[in-house]
Parts: C-alpha cells; structure tokens; sequence
C-alpha cells in the first residue's frame, strides 16, 4: 500500500488521462434476438405484368395464400423506375431446389388465383421475423418491404439519448465510486473490478464492494460481493467483510419491515460494474432480479454482450437492461494499472 | 445420490426449493448442500455453492490445498446445476457432475445454456456430466414444492418462490 505521498503522482497522472478521454456514453446492449442479424427464408414473387389487376391479385393471393406467420411481410414491392411491380406468392418449401423453379400453375394449382397479369415466378429472399430495432428494420427493408412497429425507447438508447445530463453525472458517481473500490481491492492484491448497488428510486449507494476471489473467497467476484452485501444490509448474507474495508453496505430497516421473506432483493437496484460480468455473476443478478446493469468495459467471455446475453433471455424468468460504456477510460485502465 | 435427495427433501421441508448435493472427494463426504437462499436473503446460495463453502471450509482445516481437492471431487446433486452454479463449478475446476433431472428453467449443462462445455477461457475448465441419476424422484420433489402453499403468503407469493432455483 503506498502512503499518500506516493499516491499524488498517481492521482495527477489519472486526472491527466481522463482529460483526454473522449466524453462516455452509456451504450444499451441488446437483448439476444434484438440483436440478432436479420435471419431470411426463401419465398415465391411474381411482376405483376398488368398494374391494373394489382389489387385484385394481391386480394386472391391473401386469401388463398395468407402468410400468417409472416404479418410484418408486405404483400407487392416496388422496384421503381419502368420496373413492373412485384408480389409476394407463398413461402417456397425448405427443400426448394434454387436451381429447379416451380410454375405458376404449380404454386398456386388450386384455381382461387387468377394468374392473368402475372409472370414468371422467382425466388427471393424474405426476412423470416419481424424487425425489432431500426437497424434490424433497414436490413430487413433491402431484402423485402416489412412493417415495422418502433420501440422509441430502444431507438433512443441505441442512439445514446435516452439519459440527460444530470443522469450521466450520477451515473458517473456511482461508477467511481466503483473504480475507487476496485483500486482499493488491488491495494489487497486483489483482483482490480468494483461494483456499486445504487436504489434505482432514492439514488442511494447501499453496497460497494471490490472482487474478492484472490482473498476471501474464489467465487466472490465483485457482483456475487455486492449481492451478498445488500443481503447483509438486510440482515442475511454469507460472508463477513471485516478485513476488506472498501466492501460496505448501508444497513436497510424499510426492506426489513416491508420485506415478505422473499430473496429478490436487489429488485428496483442498479448494479455498477467496471467491467462486464461472467456467466455466474450474470446469472446471479438473475436471480436477485436486478432491474438495470451498467459496466465500464467488455470482457473477453463476458456474458452480458460479449459471449452470452443472459440478461435478454424469454426462457429466464426475469430480464434486466444493461448498458456499456460507462466511463469506460477509467475501467480499461483499471487493469493496466495493476499490471504496471 | 440418496443422501443428496435426502437434503432436498430437508429443504423442502424448511421451505426451500428441494434440491440437494454432496461433494464426494475420495469417497469421503466433504460438502453437503441445500438451498439457504431464504436464510441468507441472497438468492445465489443455491445447494451447490453451499457445498462448494463446505470443501473449502474442510480444505483450510486440513492444511489442503483447494485446487487439488476440486480437481478430485465429484458432485452428486439431484436437479441439474442453473446457469449460475455450472459457471461456478467450472471456476472450480470440478471435473465431473452426475444429476438427477434437468433443470428446464435455469439448466446450465444444456437445458438453456451449455456452460459445462462451452469454450470460455476466462472462466475456469469445462465439466463431465451424467444425468438422469433418479430424475424421477428429483422432479416429484420439485412438483411437490411448486404445489405445495404457504397458508402464511398468498398464491403470488409462492409462485414468486418456485423460480429461485
Ligand atoms: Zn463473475
Ligand atoms: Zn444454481
């Protein structure tokens, strides 16, 4: 541990740094399917040889060919310029041979389609589900005309709009107060990561903590010592942080009264993490059904955007928003400091 | 697996979700484990890190060293570990996991992810798994749990409960 001396060189250079970094954003991170690219399936199209029988197509085709499954696929698509308008006929089968295309008297061979006005049928590529953010939708748009139903919220957050600055100052706070966390960890020799739970309605800080696994115990990385932090600030927890000064916790007495034995408690909480969480961490905020994540930096297998998403997942019971890149300078450097 | 299903049915009987283990290290019993999630109010204690305390608990009192004692120990529990425990099984280094049913909610070795075998370099070793040991007596516990009502909570809260594990 250096006295304070040796600390104000350190103090100036990491103020210096960060007066070049360029200003953070706090990046949503999608969910798995969100950010999934735009998958595609093969479908039958025609031109529509005569404009004038366009509706009258487009009815008969809806009707004897619904795509159900497809409600976001529009039915005709305009190629503009002297280009005949093309429509949609039906899904091909999954084992449609692209070299071997069927005729119109064999796609639709049951008569309900009058087939005047239509040519030669073609196979096109179609997007097979409809397109959940705006980047999604253009993709989606190039292949086939598809609607698409905008979640502004998600449109604002990808576009980095969604917090004012007065947001983005607290957020700050509770990110350093992290990073300070994680530094007096690495004072201990341990590993350099801090997390902050933050009341999501008060903005008080209820529990800091550093990772842990290098000392007290090798599961306690940060997230699992926050959690287990609030737990104690609520009168349980599973360890005892006395020779880790920078691990504290406000003892809450509304959770204790209001509390109804349930173990979700870090409802309603904010996590700050410098650095994105491995699977167990990310599984555990799970469980105590965090309700938002915020980190500084990516890691190599992290599971909230790098290797898995578990925070966007329908089959777990319970989905938090996670954003990145939250004074993302200081937490990169976080490790180098150690290493130096 | 008898004693791991006899500390689930304890857990149940405590309240808890009802999945047992045991930490078998040259035949010797180190770990016993049951969910204390309710106990600790912190929904990680799951059985498995419980008995993941226990090994290290027995490590410090017999001078052993931990990493050698994981390499060994094989873990009998009887619901397959959630996402959370097969990650932290794997940090331990645990080579070999024998379980009695799936765990379709939060399964970690296989049924929704696949954390026992991925490749992830930061996140300890990957693990053997035999399943299927005495599902069936597993999952009539589970049922039983997920049937069974607090007469203090209303029917929300215990369908709350059911998704701790
Ligand atoms: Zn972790
Ligand atoms: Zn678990």
């Amino acid at each position: 541990p250096a006295g304070p001396g040796a600390m104000e060189p350190d103090y100036k250079r990491r103020k210096m740094q960060e007066l070049d970094d360029p200003p953070w954003e706090a990046l949503l991170v999608l969910p798995e399917l969100e950010s999934q690219e735009v998958e595609l399936i093969l479908a039958y199209a025609a031109p529509v040889l005569l404009k004038t029988e366009t509706s009258r197509l487009v009815q008969q085709l809806s009707a004897a060919r619904p795509l159900t499954e497809l409600p976001h696929l529009k039915r005709v698509r305009a190629r503009g310029g002297t280009q005949p308008l093309e429509v949609l006929l039906c899904l091909a089968s999954p084992s449609q041979d692209t070299g071997a295309l069927q005729t119109l008297s064999e796609l639709l061979p049951d008569g309900q389609v009058d087939i005047c006005g239509l040519g030669e049928p073609f196979l096109v590529q179609v997007p097979a589900r409809a397109p959940l953010t705006r980047p999604q939708f253009e993709e989606a748009a190039r292949h086939w005309p598809t609607a698409f139903h905008e979640n502004k919220r998600t449109s604002q957050a990808l576009a980095g709009q969604l917090f004012t600055p007065q947001d983005k100052a607290a957020m700050q706070g509770h990110m350093e107060q992290a990073i300070h966390a994680a530094r007096q960890g690495a004072e201990l020799g341990m590993v350099p990561v801090g997390a902050a739970v933050v009341d999501t309605a008060t903005g008080r800080v209820l529990a800091v903590g550093h990772d842990c696994r290098k000392g007290l115990h090798p599961l306690l990385h940060a997230t699992m010592v926050c959690i287990d932090l609030v737990a104690c600030g609520q009168g349980g927890g599973a360890y005892s942080y006395h020779d880790y000064p920078a691990c504290t916790f406000l003892p809450s007495d509304e959770h204790a009264v209001s509390g109804d034995g349930l173990p979700y408690i870090c409802s309603g909480y904010d996590l700050y993490l410098t650095r994105e969480p491995c699977a167990m961490c990310a599984m555990a905020l799970v469980h105590s059904r965090i309700q938002r994540v915020f980190y500084g930096v990516a890691s190599p297998h992290g599971a909230l955007g790098t290797r898995y998403r578990i925070h966007g997942r329908k089959d777990l019971n319970h989905r938090y928003e996670v954003f990145r890149g939250i004074l993302e300078g200081p937490c990169q450097r976080l490790g180098q400091e150690v290493a130096s | 697996m008898d004693r791991a299903l006899r500390m689930a049915k304890e857990a149940l009987e405590n309240g808890e979700v009802p999945v047992g283990c045991l930490m078998v290290y040259n035949n010797e019993i180190l770990g016993k484990g049951r969910n204390e999630v309710n106990e600790t109010k912190n929904a990680t204690r799951h059985a498995e890190m419980v008995a993941i305390d226990q090994v290290l608990d027995w490590c410090h009192q017999h001078d052993k060293d931990p990493a050698e004692v994981f390499a060994h120990t094989v873990l009998y529990v009887t619901v397959e570990p959630c996402i959370m425990c097969a990650a932290a099984l794997r940090l331990m280094k645990i080579p070999l996991v024998v379980y009695g049913c799936q765990n379709e909610r939060f399964g970690g070795c296989g049924s929704v992810l696949n954390i026992s075998s991925a490749n992830l370099t930061d996140t300890g070793e990957p693990f053997q798994c035999i399943a299927g040991y005495r599902a069936e007596e597993a999952v009539d516990m589970l049922k039983t749990f997920y049937r069974q009502e607090n007469p203090n909570a209303p029917k929300s809260k215990v369908r709350k409960k059911e998704c701790s594990k």
